[in-house]
């Protein structure tokens, strides 16, 4: 089967990739100005404390011995320990991801699928004003800066509407109660998930309208839509299920291309809203000099950025019949 | 891109149709092109913008040349010691230590379009030669340098420079200005690779070669000339990504501490707990870096427009 040799090959070469990246950082990290063993042991460590952190990290050998040291532990997950949480990297990390992913995917897919239906639409209906209206709304949300959105949604909706909480990911006081079921505890989730879902939605979904509205345009001018029109099909059934499906394509391949675009928007909409996931705590390490946190967050990040790239691709090749790996 | 825009009407005749062109020859076409542009829409609501940022950034010279208490970074009113609204005195009112918002803001555009402009510029310069020699060389070298590129397209930019800011301490705003060229050339270098690609074959590249042209010559004389509209149209939004990289990194407290920009401002309303009270200080900036945003990709869009031939048709027949 294609598909299966196409995944393990995008794997070795994703492999590859994070390979450098790890490397790459090691050599930074060794590079920066200043003693890199400070770096990972953290100052206020009492020595016995840091001797033992420092000989699990290999950090009293040569370089070399070290860099072996770095990918094994990188690969057993022991990346050191924080210097503001003084808890395991790797826990604190475990902790943020699923936050992150759940964010990060949902933001991702609601705003594409936004894009799709009213991409379509506005292509349907191009050159009338409702095309209009949706293309320039889209340039519009598009180019809007994203932390200063978020600051605009929280000083709206939750400071003088009121109807989300400004920060936070949960309600304490929902999550101590025992009596709280599931529901309860998904619904205070989602409560706090609303705002920065909107501003993310509202900042990518545009792109995608864009890309929908010019494919479809592309593909109303195929002759197998005239077929579709000839075989006196009604236009809705023309427009959703003949020309709409084949041009929502290339709003995948650009779902796949802005990733890397939509978890740098991910990060700064963590931060304002202080969402705890893993681009807040990547900032959050980054300001507070906490090395070993900022290093394990970047490539954790790197990871994620990298399998949602191969997920995209596979959803391609699964969407896409013609397209055989 | 269609072959039309970059070569004359017949190629196979004229030997080299970009290289010994004359002088006036870029004119015409330049004029040309601005003929189409000018019909464009979208392309005239963004330079009109672009002009008016333009004035803002060289008007930023005037407030502390009028009156150092208008200085940016440095001018304290002394009458005022936290932050006011709009007054005549100042126009947008003042920051949490009295420092005027608005020539911050005409600074903040100076910094925009130093930032946007020079990072553009090197990461068109780094893709630009990178996709020709890619796209020329061919075979092993191509494999590398788009695997390459592959490798930091997938990388985000904003996160990278936090990495190394972490490690380096506050960067300069020029190291920031490298850094995101650095990261953001490798989608210039596709597009440019692809051009290159169907340009290779061509009959004036080939009797370049045929005449004992290096490598150099045809990539530099003959590629070029032929690739250039296009890095252009790509440079337009190399800006807006660098633009809103550096103001989202000043936003998040890495900046260069040494200037004003509209990211910058925008940290300052938020962190010192501003952002409720004071929508004279929280507003400009954010409408500032989104409107120069939309600018630059407008006038990118419209000038995609006059690079396709293919839409300029349609656009008559319509």
């Amino acid at each position: 089967m294609g598909l299966k040799r196409f995944i393990f090959r995008r794997l070795v070469e994703i492999a590859v990739i994070f390979f450098v990246i790890m490397t790459i950082l090691f050599v930074l990290f060794r590079l920066a100005p200043g003693d890199p063993v400070s770096r990972m042991v953290d100052p206020s460590m009492t020595p016995e404390d840091a001797r033992l952190l420092m000989e699990t990290m290999g950090l009293d050998q040569p370089v070399w011995t070290q860099y072996l040291y770095y990918l094994k532990n990188a690969a057993t997950g022991n990346m050191g320990i924080s210097f503001h949480y003084g808890e395991p990297v790797s826990h604190i990390l475990m902790n943020r991801l699923p936050n992150t992913i759940l964010l990060f995917t949902t933001s991702i897919i609601l705003s594409a699928l936004l894009g799709v239906f009213l991409g379509k639409i506005a292509a349907w209906k191009q050159g009338e004003r409702i095309d209009t209206l949706m293309t320039i709304g889209a340039l519009f949300c598009h180019t809007l800066f994203l932390p200063w959105l978020a600051l605009i949604m929280i000083w709206f909706f939750a400071y003088w509407v009121g109807w989300f909480p400004i920060t936070g990911m949960v309600s304490p006081e929902v999550w101590i109660d025992p009596d709280a079921g599931f529901l309860i505890k998904a619904l205070d989730v989602l409560h706090h998930m609303a705002l920065p879902l909107m501003t993310l939605i509202l900042i990518h979904f545009g792109s995608y309208l864009l890309v929908m509205r010019s494919s479809m345009l592309e593909t109303l001018k195929d002759d197998y839509i005239l077929t579709a029109r000839a075989k006196g099909l009604d236009e809705k059934t023309i427009r959703d299920h003949h020309a709409a499906p084949n041009a929502a394509l290339p709003v995948v391949t650009s779902v796949g291309l802005s990733l890397a675009f939509s978890i740098n928007g991910g990060a700064l909409t963590e931060t304002v809203f202080t969402w705890p996931g893993l681009g807040r705590e990547l900032v959050f390490s980054v300001s507070h000099a906490d090395y070993p946190l900022a290093q394990a967050a970047f490539l954790l990040i790197a990871i994620v950025v990298l399998l949602a790239n191969l997920v995209v691709d596979v959803l391609y090749a699964y969407l896409d019949p013609r397209i055989r790996y | 891109m269609s072959e039309k825009f970059f070569s004359s009407p017949t190629p196979e005749n004229t030997p080299c149709p970009a290289a010994n062109r004359h002088r006036s020859h870029w004119v015409e076409r330049f004029l040309d092109g601005w003929s189409v542009y000018r019909k464009n829409t979208i392309g005239r609501i963004g330079l009109t913008l672009l002009g008016l940022f333009a004035l803002m950034a060289a008007a930023s010279f005037i407030p502390q040349w009028v009156n150092p208490i208008y200085h940016p970074m440095t001018g304290v009113d002394p009458l005022i010691s936290h932050s006011t609204g709009p007054s005549l005195r100042h126009w947008l009112g003042t920051d949490y230590i009295g420092r005027d918002i608005f020539s911050q803001l005409l600074a903040g555009a100076r910094v925009a379009f130093m930032v946007g402009i020079s990072s553009a510029l090197v990461s068109i310069l780094f893709g630009t030669t990178i996709g020709m020699v890619a796209g020329y060389a061919g075979r092993r070298t191509d494999l590398v340098l788009m695997r390459l590129a592959d490798m930091i397209m997938v990388m985000p930019t904003l996160l990278v420079v936090l990495i190394l800011s972490a490690l380096f301490g506050q960067l300069n705003i020029w190291v920031i200005v490298l850094m995101i060229a650095l990261f953001r050339w490798p989608g210039v270098a596709r597009v440019i690779r692809s051009q290159t690609l169907s340009l290779r074959h061509r009959p004036f590249i080939e009797a370049a070669r045929v005449s004992g042209a290096s490598h150099l010559r045809i990539i530099f004389r003959h590629i070029l000339p032929n690739v250039m509209p296009l890095a252009l149209l790509y440079m337009t939004f190399r800006v807006t990504s660098a633009i809103i990289i550096e103001a989202a990194l000043a936003f998040l407290g890495f900046g260069d501490p040494g200037t004003v920009s509209w990211g910058m401002m925008l940290q300052w309303v938020w962190k010192t707990g501003h952002m409720f009270q004071a929508p004279y200080w929280l507003l400009p900036p954010g409408i500032c870096i989104s409107l120069i945003t939309m600018a630059f990709y407008m006038t990118g869009r419209a000038m995609d427009d006059v690079l396709d031939p293919r839409l300029r048709k349609e656009e008559t027949q319509a």
